[in-house]
């Protein structure tokens, strides 16, 4: 498989500890991986650092072929917008918008006009099984159903990965694994990449790949593309 | 207590808050202090110069000590205090006010410190002759009004004292009576300013607000009762609110030490003016922190009643209409005030009430305002800022307003003052019987001749070309308007001393406004009490014994009718006689001279003097709004920036999450600005029209006429809206900072 998003030698340090100590990644069109590994061994970090909300202090990333890591923080964050989705542990939707206009809210930003962006968001909530809950702020809904409206709002805009971090950090393990599969359906829809964060090795197994980290290294050699 | 210490201990951004919230008890603190003590600072200035305030008339003196007048003069514009005494008694025998050790003798005079400057640095003809006394002492600062003030003291035998001299039993004697302008403007300080000053405070403790209501919702939640959590929030907002009370109560003497460069009714202050009694600093002291802790255990309604609501994100109940009725109901009551303050001559207290529970109005009704505009806003967005700001304001619109409380009621006081002085200003004004260059003072007819004859001797002896002249006043009944001025003056001296006078003739006469003759016209004579009479019998043979050949000359161009002096029967009755001479720019100092050291005291009637008293009412009136106008002004500006940089903490990790996944800063910072903007230009052009129609109707308490709207009266909206739009933009570099760290939780 073509590598879609990769790393190579990526390094990330705070201070004199290392976060990322020379990890290469590579991820797949549509492919769903997760990435595990215990309280600080640096799995948000590189997700993070792959999602260019945070700059490797040394090593590359591209994306379908381009670097992407000696983007300026203007373009890092256009693709954040146009190519990326994000998923959140607490979904971090905003508490004023209803349902839809949470999830339209990056279209809009994309510069898609309002009948199109709320049109769409309605259509992704539906699918997600929100149908009729359109109008609903977030403190109304229950954590799942808030955790799918992240998902529909990752997905809308048709992104080429979508990064979740902890995405069933707040539910209970049925939710959870409802969340996740949903999060993989969608994901499947639009051909998109999903990179998982966890630190449960349960969920982990629900996805076709995983890879472990610690200590800022991988510890399982990345599965040959 | 102990909870309060420990998150002030570990939590950055509470100490923050309770620094920042100290400042602002601080600061109002000592602008109360400040504005409370501007009575007692009267009270002190009227206590110091009972000796010199020359309108204080006592009812009745059982043993006179002292004969007294007084009179005002001015040079260069600055008004000079002219007191003139002589004893009635032993001259050691007088009681004397503190700064005054003795009593000048006949040709003797104590002047102020500045005064003495001032005559040293001028020639005698413009300033010391005035006096016709040799300089005996300096006078202390406990007898002066202010440091520069210019006032003399004349010594004189009881004999040669001024024709309106009065005795008292003591130099100092009398009650000292309060500026009432200047308290006026001091309550009206206090309501304008404090306001402004508590809402700062408010922002200020806001920072935390979010964060503190999760964390005593959480422990309602636990168990903690309402009346437990009630105490960690006084204790929480006390511990700040004293500080902040102590640092206020320090710093008010710098406050007050500034203030005292701030001149009022033509000087500056003495330090002591502005000290207050104990208890009124106890008082303030104490008054301002239990407003700050009251409003902060106000504020925990939600947290103690809905804990689980404090979480947010729910639908909330949108404000009810019916607060908008609370600005009739406020305008109402204020205007009922005034109507009540105008009949009952200075019922002061319920126009202070009214007009600050109007200044309130604007919190309970610019929430619906700004909820209303978030309803706008989401039903017709069609850009993603406009979507967030809109919900904001609809979702929280309290907290939306907030930002823009302080500046909301600084443009209320710019307006109301910018329609009062515009209007105040074309109250100004002069009129007299002579022109505008004329000096001329009013004496009786036994001194008249004497008068005039010692001013053209002072004014030879100065080189000076002009002459004074005799002017007196007579009150004519009859005619075709049934009443007339006449002026006995000739008609060469009216041509240089009145504003309108006629053609001469060649020979005395008696000139007339067209359509009166000399039969159609009667003198009114006035009793030795004052009483006008006219006995009719009497009047053709006693009161009008005008020349029947007298030669008249009629003219369109007088409205008084004008009588030669030669024309003039002895024994005629004269109401007044003026000694009036004719001055220019250069003239104008030794001419006013030689006419006070002609007189021995009398009042020296200028349009300078006349006008000067106006022009620096005004002036103070302008420089205290300016000053009030910008210091509301700041402190409005500073809370709404704290509320703003409060508003993204609060909103941390939402704006954290939407920039990490590629919102611009730019969308957000533009949302936020139309957040904070919005809400503050509706309700600054609001506050507008309210405070014009404040300021009109205080000004209906002082007069009838129609008041002037000056195009200036837009400045406060215009300074409000920009004061808002630069508080909103602190949301860019507190949304930068968020960017540095997108997804942190601190």
């Amino acid at each position: 498989m073509t590598s879609l998003l990769s790393g190579r030698g990526l390094v990330k340090r705070y201070g004199t500890a290392y976060a990322l100590a020379g990890v290469d990644i590579d991820i797949a069109a549509g492919e769903v991986i997760a990435i595990v590994g215990p309280s600080g061994s640096g799995k948000t970090s590189l997700l993070h650092v792959l999602a260019g909300i945070l700059k490797a202090d040394d090593g590359t990333i591209t994306l379908g072929g381009q670097r992407i890591d000696q983007l300026s923080e203007t373009k890092r964050s256009e693709l954040r917008r146009s190519e990326f989705g994000f998923v959140f542990q607490s979904g971090m939707l905003v508490t004023e918008l209803t349902a839809e206009e949470n999830v339209a809210l990056p279209l809009l930003l994309g510069g898609r006009d309002r009948n199109m962006a709320i049109s769409t968001a309605r259509t992704w909530l539906v699918r997600l099984g929100l149908g009729g809950k359109e109008a609903r702020r977030p403190g109304e809904l229950s954590g799942g159903e808030a955790q799918r409206v992240a998902i529909a709002r990752a997905i809308a805009h048709r992104p080429k990965v979508i990064f979740a971090d902890e995405p069933t950090g707040a539910l209970d393990t049925k939710t959870g694994h409802a969340t996740v599969n949903a999060l993989i359906e969608a994901a499947k829809e639009t051909g998109a990449a999903v990179i998982i964060v966890t630190h449960d090795r349960e969920l982990a197994a629900m996805v076709p790949r995983t890879v472990a980290i610690r200590d800022g290294r991988i510890e399982q050699p990345v599965t040959a593309l | 207590m102990q909870l309060a210490l420990r998150v002030l201990r570990v939590d950055r951004r509470t100490q923050v808050s309770t620094v920042l919230t100290a400042l602002g008890v601080a600061v109002a603190t000592g602008l109360v202090l400040l504005l409370v003590s501007l009575p007692f600072a009267t009270q002190s200035r009227a206590e110091r110069t009972l000796w010199q305030n020359p309108s204080f008339w006592p009812s009745e003196v059982a043993h006179p000590t002292v004969s007294w007048a007084g009179s005002e003069d001015e040079i260069d514009g600055q008004r000079i205090t002219r007191i003139d005494v002589a004893p009635l008694v032993d001259r050691a025998d007088v009681p004397l006010p503190p700064g005054i050790d003795r009593l000048p003798a006949p040709g003797e005079m104590l002047r102020s410190p500045e005064l003495a400057h001032l005559a040293s640095g001028r020639p005698a003809a413009e300033l010391a002759d005035r006096f016709n006394a040799s300089p005996a002492g300096l006078l202390g600062d406990e007898a002066l009004m202010y440091p520069e003030q210019l006032v003399v003291l004349v010594g004189h035998t009881p004999d040669t004292m001024p024709a309106n001299a009065t005795e008292l039993a003591a130099l100092g004697d009398g009650e000292a009576h309060l500026d009432g302008l200047l308290a006026l403007l001091a309550g009206v300080g206090v309501v304008v300013l404090l306001v402004p000053s508590l809402v700062l405070v408010a922002s200020a403790s806001r920072l935390t607000a979010a964060r503190r209501e999760r964390r005593l919702a959480a422990l309602r939640l636990a168990g903690a009762t309402p009346a437990q959590v009630t105490k960690m929030v006084a204790a929480e907002t006390g511990l700040a609110a004293v500080a902040g009370a102590v640092i206020g109560v320090a710093v008010s003497p710098v406050l007050h030490s500034l203030a005292t460069w701030v001149a009022w009714d033509g000087g500056t202050w003495f330090d002591h003016d502005f000290m207050l009694p104990w208890p009124v600093v106890v008082a303030v002291a104490v008054a301002v922190p239990v407003l700050v802790v009251g409003a902060a255990v106000a504020g925990l309604r939600r947290v103690v009643n809905t804990p689980l609501m404090a979480t947010g994100g729910h639908t909330r109940k949108p404000l009810s209409k019916g607060r908008l009725l609370i600005v009739p109901v406020a305008a109402l009551a204020f205007f009922w005030s005034l109507s009540m303050a105008s009949e009952s001559q200075g019922a002061m207290l319920p126009v202070l009430v009214s007009l600050g529970f109007l200044m309130w109005s604007p919190t309970v009704v610019g929430p619906w305002v700004t909820s209303a505009l978030g309803g706008f806003f989401t039903k017709t967005w069609r850009r993603p800022s406009a979507l967030l700001a809109g919900r904001r304001l609809r979702d929280d619109p309290k907290a939306a307003y907030r930002a823009s409380a302080g500046v909301v009621l600084a443009v209320f006081a710019g307006s109301m003052a910018l329609t009062l002085m515009p209007s105040l200003e074309s109250e100004a004004g002069y009129f007299s019987q002579y022109k505008d260059n004329v000096l001329y003072l009013n004496t009786d007819t036994e001194h008249v001749g004497e008068v005039v004859s010692a001013t053209d001797a002072g004014l030879r002896r100065y080189g000076l070309a002009q002459r004074a002249a005799q002017v007196g006043q007579v009150s004519l009944r009859g005619g075709p308007d049934g009443f007339y001025q006449g002026y006995v003056v000739s008609c060469s001296d009216a041509k240089v001393l009145l504003p309108t006078s006629p053609e001469c003739a060649s020979e005395p006469a008696i000139y007339a406004p067209s359509g009166v003759t000399l039969a159609g016209l009667r003198m009114e004579s006035v009793s030795e009490d004052g009483a006008e009479t006219t006995d009719t019998t009497e009047t053709t043979e006693t009161l009008m014994a005008l020349p029947s050949d007298a030669k008249l000359v009629t003219s369109d161009s007088i409205g008084s009718v004008l009588i030669d002096p030669a024309l003039l029967p002895s024994g005629a009755p004269l109401t007044s006689v003026d000694v009036a001479v004719p001055a220019d720019d250069t003239s104008r100092e030794s001419a006013r001279t030689a006419l006070l050291a002609a007189s021995g005291g009398a009042q020296v009637i200028s349009k300078e003097m006349k006008l000067g008293q106006q022009d620096t009412q005004l002036a103070d009136l302008r420089r205290v709004t300016v000053i009030g106008l910008v210091t509301a002004s700041v402190l409005g500006g500073l809370s709404a920036a704290i509320a703003t940089a409060g508003s993204v903490l609060d909103r941390r990790r939402t704006f954290g999450a939407l920039m990490a996944a590629g919102t611009p800063v730019r969308t957000l910072a533009r949302a936020l600005r139309a957040e904070a903007a919005l809400p503050a230009l509706v309700s600054t052009i609001g506050a507008g029209a309210l405070g014009t129609a404040v300021g009109v109707g205080l000004f209906g308490l002082v007069s009838e006429s129609v008041p002037v709207f000056s195009p200036w009266l837009a400045a406060p909206i215009v300074l409000g809206a920009l004061v808002a739009l630069l508080a909103a933009s602190v949301c860019t570099p507190a949304l930068n900072r968020v960017r540095a760290e997108p997804l942190a939780d601190e």
